[in-house]
């Protein structure tokens, strides 16, 4: 790919990452998966683990953040093409000379980035409800794992738009998937307390290793090198994931020109 | 110089049923379809419902696949060329969908205007240029699902128009307007005539055909019946006049028995505010009338007249009385 069309898509990417913003500012679908459910998790957390101190809730904020961070992506990415076929601007995008993987690209960044809200609203919850001082052991740190965490979380959410629409067998158990990958991914407590067996799937998720990454440096139990073991990692799924969605799309787009299902669900 | 070249086209839709025995049922919703588009020509497309219209229109739009047959635009294959077709063209489906109702007219033009790759300096001056030829000047600022129909459709013609295309396809454009809002569509569209655009235009109005169109194909079940210019299509119905009757209540089985009558060269019909105006092409013109008159005994039957055949007396003869 060209350097020129690399900005050309970046530029477009942000363009549709802020439109998305405003269309999806009054959703109250939304506004519930990256701002209350987050908040509840983080009050019962809270309120169960009240005792270990305020280490933990630093852990608490960064992993009920986490899951806004996942239930945004597996539900409102996921449901991205989807959510264009009803409102019935899909043909509309796919006729573009613009590459279709580049627009959900732009709508996962909006996604991804407003479910940030969700640690920040954790944040002032711990501090102001139950009083704890928190303290970022490695912001430096911790703002590089926020970067990386956000590309790995996109690249994801890129195989995982397409692969609902080619595969809906899959989309149907996308409630079920929403708390297991909370636990596998030690957002709320370390895979140590989890079974052995269960280790290597948490190994394979991407999001394990942002959360690995986001507490080892908000709370300081992590030294330089496993953080940056985690960032490589998330960085090497990254890749795969966006070689897999790649051809994914192009199988998915070819498909629905071929069966004419870009207009019907 | 053919700017649009369409070769044999075909394209079948399948539908699958069943778990345990699976069964397949094909439609062949374009068959064999072949014609050419001159560059800066308006080229109108009628056809009866599932005519083929809208999957012609798609395929050249790079929607859909065809099963047979080459499709070129501009000399680029729709296929293996997707991609730089669709910097080439602008298209338009009837109806509202198609734009983001939460957002206002700029943003949405603003969206596309990126999509399309047009530079923001370029879309700064060219939305509000664009918003002002399409009538919607001093509403941009406003929410797409607080606009009317008319608005909307005259919004998609500003978005198709973002990175002024050579070719559009405007596919049923003034369905469903008012008479108003779709006189002043035409005139949008008469406007990108002068524009030398190459329009594909499908309508079932055929006095919209009539006025806008250069060349017309009308299609049937797949295929060309007729490709001519308007006035030459209307030479098909040259010999013939129409009677017009205006009936209340016929009964399908008394339609089918005129349609029968040996000087009826075709018939259709028209349900209108609980009235059903029969079109009866003859060549015997008003001496016909007292004979379908007798046809119609005992029946409530209100004003006939005869009249001169126009575009769509001969669309209904080319397909058959189907309209």
């Amino acid at each position: 790919m060209k350097l020129k069309n690399l900005i050309t898509y970046w530029r477009t990417a942000l363009t549709v990452a802020e439109i998305t913003l405003r269309h999806q500012w009054n959703d109250s679908f939304i506004l519930f998966a990256i701002l209350v459910q987050p908040m509840i998790i983080a009050i019962l957390a809270l309120f169960m683990l009240r005792d270990l101190g305020g280490e933990y809730a630093m852990f608490v904020v960064v992993g009920s953040g986490l899951t806004g961070l996942w239930s945004s992506l597996l539900f409102i990415s996921g449901n991205s093409i989807n959510n264009e076929r009803r409102q019935g601007t899909l043909e509309s995008l796919v006729a573009l000379p613009t590459p279709f993987e580049v627009i959900i690209f732009g709508k996962n960044l909006a996604n991804v980035v407003q479910s940030l809200i969700s640690m920040s609203s954790s944040y002032i919850l711990a501090a102001l409800l139950f009083g704890y001082t928190l303290k970022m052991v490695s912001p430096l740190l911790f703002v590089g794992s926020v970067i990386i965490s956000i590309f790995a979380f996109i690249s994801f959410g890129l195989v995982i738009a397409p692969l609902f629409i080619i595969y809906r067998g899959i989309q149907q158990w996308q409630n079920a998937m929403e708390f297991p990958v909370y636990i596998l991914a030690g957002f709320l407590f370390p895979i140590a307390m989890l079974p052995n067996w269960t280790t290597p799937i948490s190994y394979v998720l991407p999001p394990y290793w942002a959360a690995r990454a986001l507490h080892e440096t908000s709370t300081g139990t992590g030294d330089t090198e496993k953080i940056f073991f985690a960032w490589s990692m998330m960085l090497l799924f990254s890749v795969i994931d966006l070689f897999i969605a790649s051809k994914l799309f192009k199988f998915m787009l070819y498909k629905a020109r071929v069966d004419a299902t870009l207009e019907t669900v | 110089m053919n700017i649009i070249e369409v070769q044999n086209l075909k394209r079948v839709y399948r539908a699958t049923n069943g778990v345990i025995r699976r069964t397949t049922k094909e439609i062949v919703a374009v068959d064999d379809l072949s014609f050419d588009i001159k560059e800066g020509e308006l080229f109108g497309l009628l056809g009866p419902n599932g005519a083929g219209k809208t999957t012609s229109v798609k395929v050249l739009a790079t929607l859909l696949i065809p099963d047979a047959g080459q499709v070129r635009v501009k000399g680029l294959d729709i296929v293996k060329d997707a991609n730089e077709v669709r910097k080439e063209i602008g298209f338009i489906f009837g109806g509202e969908r198609g734009l983001y109702w939460r957002l206002s007219g700029n943003d949405n033009l603003r969206y596309f205007a990126s999509l399309y790759h047009v530079a923001p300096e370029i879309s700064k001056k060219r939305i509000p240029y664009l918003l002002e030829l399409v009538g919607l000047k001093g509403r941009g600022d406003e929410r797409v699902q607080g606009y009317s129909r008319g608005m909307k459709q005259r919004l998609h013609v500003a978005r198709t128009l973002l990175h002024d295309p050579d070719i559009l396809f405007l596919d049923e454009p003034t369905i469903g307007l008012d008479p108003v809002g779709a006189r002043e569509f035409r005139d949008v569209i008469r406007n990108l005539q002068s524009e030398k655009k190459t329009i594909l235009l499908t309508t079932h109005y055929m006095f919209e055909a009539d006025s806008l169109s250069d060349r017309v194909a009308v299609i049937d079940k797949g295929l060309i019946v007729a490709l001519d210019t308007p006035s030459a299509l209307k030479k098909h119905v040259r010999d013939l006049s129409v009677v017009e009757i205006e009936t209340f209540g016929i009964a399908p089985n008394v339609v089918e028995e005129i349609r029968k009558l040996p000087f009826v060269d075709s018939l259709s019909t028209r349900e209108q505010d609980h009235r059903q105006i029969l079109h009866v092409q003859t060549e015997r013109g008003a001496e016909a009338v007292p004979d379908l008159m007798a046809s119609l005994e005992g029946m409530r039957v209100g004003r006939v007249t005869v009249r001169e055949p126009t575009l769509e007396d001969a669309y209904v003869r080319l397909v058959g009385g189907k309209a």
